[in-house]
C-alpha cells in the first residue's frame, strides 16, 4: 500500500499539527520514550501540583472509559483491565508533563497499551492463568497459512447470523496485535493515524493487522455457520 | 487494478481511510468484479457484527471516583445534598485560587494558551428530528476545541437516536457515531422519566448511555453545581 492513498479522513480523523504529533512520541513506555524522553521530562515545565491537577483532570480523566475498554480487550479480564488503567493513570500522572498539546487520547491510550502489555508479560512470567496468546503468531506466521482468499456470500450471511458469543469469543481470541488494531478501529472508532500513534507502528503496520485480523474473525464467524447449516 | 491490490484496499476502503484516487479506482474494479464485491460485502458484514456485539465499556464507578480522588482536584460528588453545599463551595474556592494560579503561569510559558479555554457544555437534545445535526455540531465543536468537556442529555423524543438500532436519515446506526463520541470523552445520559412515561426499558438503550433520574433536573444541576454552558438542540 503506498504511502499516499492514505488521507484524513473528513470523518475520522482528528486534526494533526505538531504539537499533537509530539505528544505521540512521548507515550511513557515505547521503546522511542527509554532512548530519548525520559531524562528530557525530568527537567520539564515543572507544574505546581494543584495545577498540575487541574490540567490531568481535564485531559486525562475524561478517557477513563476509553482507557478501560482497551484494557478489557487486551487483557480479557475485567479485574485485570482496572489494575493495568490504574497502573497507566499513575505513569500518566508521573510523567504528565511529556504529554505536548492538548489531545491526552492517544497519548493515554499509547500507555495503556503498554501497560497491558507488561501486565500480560508478568502474568505469564509468575505463572498465572492470564490468558495470552501463544509465541509465535507475530503477522508472519499468520498470513501464511491461514487466510481464505476470497470469501463467498455466503460467509456474509453467515456473519450477518452470528450470535453475540460467537462474535465476542472470535474477536477474543485474536492475536494480541490483532485485536487490538481491530478493537481500536471498531469500538474505539479510531483512525488508523491515530492506532499508528498508540502501537507505535507505522500505518501500514496498522492496516496490515486490521485487514488480517478481520481475515480471522471472517473465517472464524464464517465457518462456524457454515458448520453449523450443514450439521443441522 | 487487479484483484490483489483491491484486497489489500478493501479494508482502507469500508474504514474511510483512502485517498479519493484509491477510493475511484477501487470502486472501479469492484464494478467490474463479484469476488472482491462478495469480499466488500463479508467485511461490512463484519463490520455490523462487530458494531452489534460488542460495546464501548464504561469503567467501574468507583475506580472513576478513586482515581479523581487520587488524581483530580477534588473529589467526586459527594451524595448527600446537604454535603453537596459545603463542597462546592470549597471547590469554588480551590477553583479560584487554580484560575489565578493559571493565568499567571500561562502567561509565562508557551503553548498552555489554548488549555484555559476549555470549556464544559452541556447538550440538551429533546426531539429526534435534530439529533443528527447536533452530533454533527458536536463533531466540529470538539474538533475546533478537542479539549471541552461535552455531556448529552437526551430528553422527550430526544432520546430516539440513543436506542439500539436507530440509524440517521443515510441509514447509518447512530451507535458509530455515539460509540466515536464516547471514545472521544463525550457522555451521553438519558431521562429516565422520559424512559417511564414512553414505556421504554433501560436495555432498550446504547450501553454507552447512562441514566439519569430526570434529564432536565441534570441539565440544571450541571449549570449551576459544575458550571456547565448550555446548547439547546
Amino acid at each position: 500500500m503506498p504511502p499516499w492513498l492514505l488521507v484524513d479522513s473528513l470523518t475520522y480523523c482528528w486534526p494533526l499539527n505538531d504539537e499533537y504529533r509530539a505528544s505521540v512520541r512521548n507515550i511513557p513506555g515505547s521503546a522511542r520514550w527509554n532512548r530519548i524522553d525520559a531524562g528530557a521530562v525530568l527537567g520539564g515545565w515543572d507544574l505546581s501540583d494543584g495545577e498540575k491537577r487541574a490540567r490531568f483532570e481535564r485531559l486525562v480523566l475524561p478517557h477513563l472509559d476509553a482507557a478501560y475498554s482497551l484494557a478489557v480487550w487486551l487483557v480479557r479480564d475485567d479485574a485485570h483491565a482496572e489494575e493495568a488503567v490504574q497502573e497507566s493513570c499513575l505513569r500518566a500522572f508521573r510523567y504528565f508533563d511529556a504529554l505536548r498539546g492538548d489531545d491526552a487520547r492517544p497519548w493515554l491510550l499509547g500507555i495503556v497499551r503498554n501497560t497491558c502489555y507488561s501486565l500480560l508479560q508478568r502474568s505469564r512470567q509468575d505463572g498465572v492463568p492470564l490468558p495470552f496468546d501463544e509465541e509465535g503468531c507475530g503477522e508472519d506466521t499468520v498470513a501464511a497459512g491461514a487466510v481464505v482468499s476470497f470469501p463467498l456470500n455466503p460467509e456474509a450471511a453467515a456473519i450477518r447470523e452470528a450470535d453475540r458469543e460467537h462474535v465476542r469469543n472470535a474477536l477474543r481470541a485474536l492475536p494480541l496485535e490483532f485485536r487490538e488494531a481491530v478493537v481500536l478501529r471498531e469500538i474505539h472508532g479510531f483512525s488508523y493515524r491515530e492506532i499508528a500513534a498508540v502501537c507505535a507502528v507505522p500505518i501500514g503496520t496498522v492496516m496490515s493487522r486490521i485487514a488480517r485480523g478481520r481475515r480471522l474473525l471472517q473465517q472464524a464467524l464464517g465457518e462456524r455457520g457454515a458448520s453449523e447449516d450443514t450439521g443441522t | 487494478m487487479r484483484c490483489p491490490e483491491a484486497n489489500r484496499l478493501l479494508d482502507g476502503y469500508v474504514d474511510d481511510q483512502l485517498e479519493v484516487a484509491g477510493v475511484l479506482a477501487l470502486e472501479e474494479h469492484l464494478r467490474g468484479c463479484a469476488r472482491c464485491r462478495a469480499r466488500e460485502e463479508s467485511l461490512r458484514a463484519l463490520r455490523a457484527a462487530l458494531q452489534r456485539h460488542t460495546e464501548f465499556r464504561v469503567a467501574p464507578a468507583a475506580m472513576h471516583a478513586a482515581l479523581r480522588a487520587e488524581f483530580g482536584v477534588r473529589a467526586a460528588a459527594p451524595v448527600q445534598p446537604a454535603r453537596r453545599r459545603v463542597a462546592f463551595g470549597a471547590t469554588a474556592l480551590a477553583m479560584l485560587a487554580l484560575a489565578a494560579w493559571g493565568l499567571q503561569g500561562a502567561f509565562e510559558r508557551e503553548g498552555m494558551g489554548a488549555a484555559r479555554s476549555a470549556g464544559k457544555v452541556v447538550y440538551h437534545i429533546s426531539s429526534s428530528q435534530t439529533a443528527s445535526a447536533a452530533l454533527r455540531t458536536l463533531r466540529n465543536h470538539l474538533e475546533a476545541s478537542p479539549e471541552t468537556k461535552v455531556v448529552v442529555v437526551a430528553h422527550n423524543e430526544g432520546v430516539d437516536f440513543l436506542l439500539r438500532g436507530a440509524r440517521d436519515e443515510s441509514g447509518e446506526l447512530f451507535a458509530t457515531a455515539v460509540r466515536q463520541f464516547k471514545g472521544r470523552g463525550v457522555d451521553f445520559r438519558v431521562c429516565n422519566n422520559t424512559l417511564v412515561r414512553r414505556k421504554i426499558g433501560s436495555e432498550g438503550i446504547l450501553p454507552e448511555a447512562t441514566l439519569v433520574p430526570s434529564g432536565i433536573a441534570e441539565i440544571s444541576r450541571l449549570q449551576e453545581s459544575e458550571g456547565y454552558a448550555y446548547m439547546r438542540m
